[in-house]
């Protein structure tokens, strides 16, 4: 536990210093940023199906509400995996990876240290982008502290299970690092489109959808922070009852289990074969 | 009895590979096979990188692996530094099976790889050594005191709160090996320390590796390719080459090995083809030079003294009978280059460049 917050310190000073000492890249950072993702989403919106319906889904704050969150969810599935998987490709590059290798508290206590230090960071990001485009298209956020927490910690150590398991992959075959970007993708896309009629799609679907780490986190999330946790007949009904978040839960467990123990299989075969720490 | 034995080897030295044994292997789709020039759907490489590799490094010396590219130094650095799991062996550092003791082993060692960029650029070196300590869990007062006197240490005290990205390369090198320090470790593996460095910086870290085991007792395993740091800074020099050790002796013994063998004899005219076959059956003629003094050959003894007094004798017998007077004899005195080509089995060029020359 010791070492797990040693690593932690050593991470936030280090990507304060980077953030401080960079602070014209931070900033212009967030400006893009924000215009991407404006632009993403406009283009989303006026996409072709949107203009033959005649709709302009602006005017519905709330389903817009809805797409954004999405986005900014499947941002920060993104961005966690990513650590994992571009993370190590360019550590190894770097030669740090080597040097994370060689630390007595091992890799899994390092990556799990990095990754909350780095996903604190893009919780703050993705927060501060979530509000500043709601509020340019005139939406709402039905903010309730203590299920959000939650929600937001279950879903990224769904996402962590997830990450450590792709991460395993990444440190034997570096190369699968760039396939890993369609994985993230569709991620990305799933958060934005997660609803709950997916779940009601038949076993085998239904099944499919649940196994994926970001689905019943994005309809959790979705369903407090969009709908205030009314149900479609208005009536109110706290997430923490929901179906989906006992699915999350059970989610976390498989995610986070698989994920650390293939991992160390990886990181053991790694060693093996050579490949540890080079890319 | 076996046990008994390596139980001593395990005491006396800090580090000890025991018959350590390592093999890559490889898998190529669609490869082009070099010998039938036809397309194989798999075809797999074997590299072997340790042939069953023993040897050990004793508190306070610094111990050589020296060996040409490609010859399974790294890996054994990386071995010894749990990165690469051996086939069969086993290491041991300080007594412990680097296998199942990788957390305490990994406390105990600092390593300095080759080409890699270690630091983190955008940070300070004393940044750095602030980050890295906190991973090794060196922390509070006793990490800031470190740093700074490891910075003061390796000469980069100055250089403190620059980027580590404006540093030079040797800078960065220095900067390596603190961190490879900051842990205060026992055993310092260096794997090629002084590539691409100017003889100022190579200078230097040399001068450093010296001092931390001259003065502050570390265990020191240096890697090179390069004849002069290894001869420089070694006290024991393991040979290795495709994977074997061919040798592991002090680097004076090493030195000796065929220094007694190789001898220069200026004489008064010309050898004659014939005569140069027939000086003596166990002597070999390594090369004859025309000098304004007169010819002078460079021969080649047998190696166990019986048979090199014998083989001298019949040298000096066979060029009184054939008239030929000796003007001057010397022995000469070979380097590391010269011994390093012979023990791998390759030709060595034999110019006055390895060797040096001691007048009898």
């Amino acid at each position: 536990m010791l070492g797990f917050l040693l690593i932690m310190k050593a991470e936030i000073i280090r990507g304060w210093i980077i953030t401080r000492r960079y602070w014209f890249r931070t900033l212009t950072g967030l400006i893009i940023g924000y215009g991407m993702l404006m632009i993403l989403i406009a283009g989303f919106f006026y996409s072709q199906p949107a203009i033959e319906k005649g709709i302009n889904q602006f005017e519905d704050p709330t389903r817009a509400t809805n797409y954004i969150l999405g986005f900014i969810i499947g941002l920060f599935a993104f961005g966690v995996i990513g650590m994992f998987t571009q993370g190590i490709q360019g550590m190894a590059q770097t030669g740090i990876l080597e040097q994370l290798c060689m630390s007595p508290y091992g890799l899994v206590t390092n990556f799990l240290a990095r990754a909350v230090v780095a996903s604190v960071s893009t919780i703050f990001y993705s927060a501060l982008m979530v509000y500043m485009v709601v509020v340019s298209v005139g939406g709402k956020l039905h903010f309730d502290p203590i299920p959000v927490v939650v929600l937001l910690t279950l879903s990224f150590i769904n996402l962590l299970g997830f990450g450590f398991l792709v991460g395993g992959l990444v440190l034997v075959f570096k190369q699968v690092g760039q396939l890993t970007i369609l994985v993230r993708m569709a991620l990305f896309a799933l958060a934005i489109f997660a609803r709950e009629e997916f779940l009601q799609q038949g076993w085998l679907i239904s099944a499919f959808m649940h196994a994926l780490p970001i689905t019943d986190a994005s309809i959790c999330l979705k369903y407090v922070l969009v709908k205030g946790q009314l149900t479609n007949s208005g009536q109110f009904v706290s997430v923490f009852l929901h179906p989906s978040f006992y699915w999350l839960g059970a989610s976390c467990v498989f995610w986070t289990f698989i994920g650390i123990t293939l991992f160390k299989i990886m990181e053991n075969y790694s060693r093996y074969k050579g490949t540890l720490g080079i890319y | 009895m076996q046990s008994k034995q390596l139980n001593n080897s395990i005491n006396d030295y800090t580090v000890y590979l025991d018959n350590v044994s390592k093999t890559f292997r490889t898998y190529h789709f669609f490869h082009k096979d070099d010998v039938t020039d036809k397309r194989r759907i798999l075809t797999k490489k074997e590299a072997c990188a340790a042939d069953h590799v023993t040897f050990g490094i004793k508190t306070g010396e610094i111990m050589g692996l020296l060996g040409p590219n490609g010859a399974g130094k790294t890996t054994t650095v990386k071995m010894i530094s749990t990165l690469v799991k051996p086939d069969s062996g086993t290491v041991f550092v300080d007594g412990m099976n680097v296998e199942k003791h990788r957390k305490e082993v990994l406390s105990r060692i600092g390593v300095v790889l080759e080409g890699t960029r270690t630091s983190i650029w955008p940070l300070t070196p004393l940044e750095n050594l602030y980050y890295y300590g906190n991973l090794r869990n060196i922390r509070g007062k006793v990490l800031k005191e470190r740093a700074n006197q490891l910075l003061d240490f390796i000469g980069l005290k100055d250089k403190k709160d620059i980027e580590v990205r404006k540093l030079s390369r040797g800078q960065k090198q220095k900067l390596a090996i603190c961190i490879a320090l900051i842990a205060d470790p026992k055993i310092i593996l260096f794997d090629e320390p002084t590539t691409g460095l100017d003889v100022q910086s190579s200078r230097s870290i040399k001068d450093k590796i010296i001092e931390l085991t001259r003065h502050y007792g570390r265990s020191v395993l240096v890697t090179t390719h390069d004849m002069h740091v290894a001869q420089e800074l070694c006290d024991r020099i393991g040979i290795i080459n495709k994977g074997k050790l061919i040798t592991c002796k002090p680097t004076t013994e090493l030195l000796d090995l065929f220094s007694k063998q190789i001898f220069s004899i200026r004489l008064d005219r010309n050898l004659v083809d014939n005569d140069l076959d027939h000086l003596a059956p166990k002597i070999q003629v390594l090369e004859t030079i025309l000098t304004a003094d007169g010819p002078t050959i460079t021969v080649q003894v047998p190696e166990p003294h019986a048979e090199r007094s014998e083989a001298i004798y019949t040298l000096f017998e066979t060029l009184r009978q054939k008239k030929y007077q000796i003007r001057s004899i010397q022995q000469k005195q070979v380097n590391l280059e010269y011994i390093f080509l012979q023990l791998t089995g390759e030709k060595p060029v034999f110019d006055e460049t390895n060797l040096s020359e001691q007048e009898l």
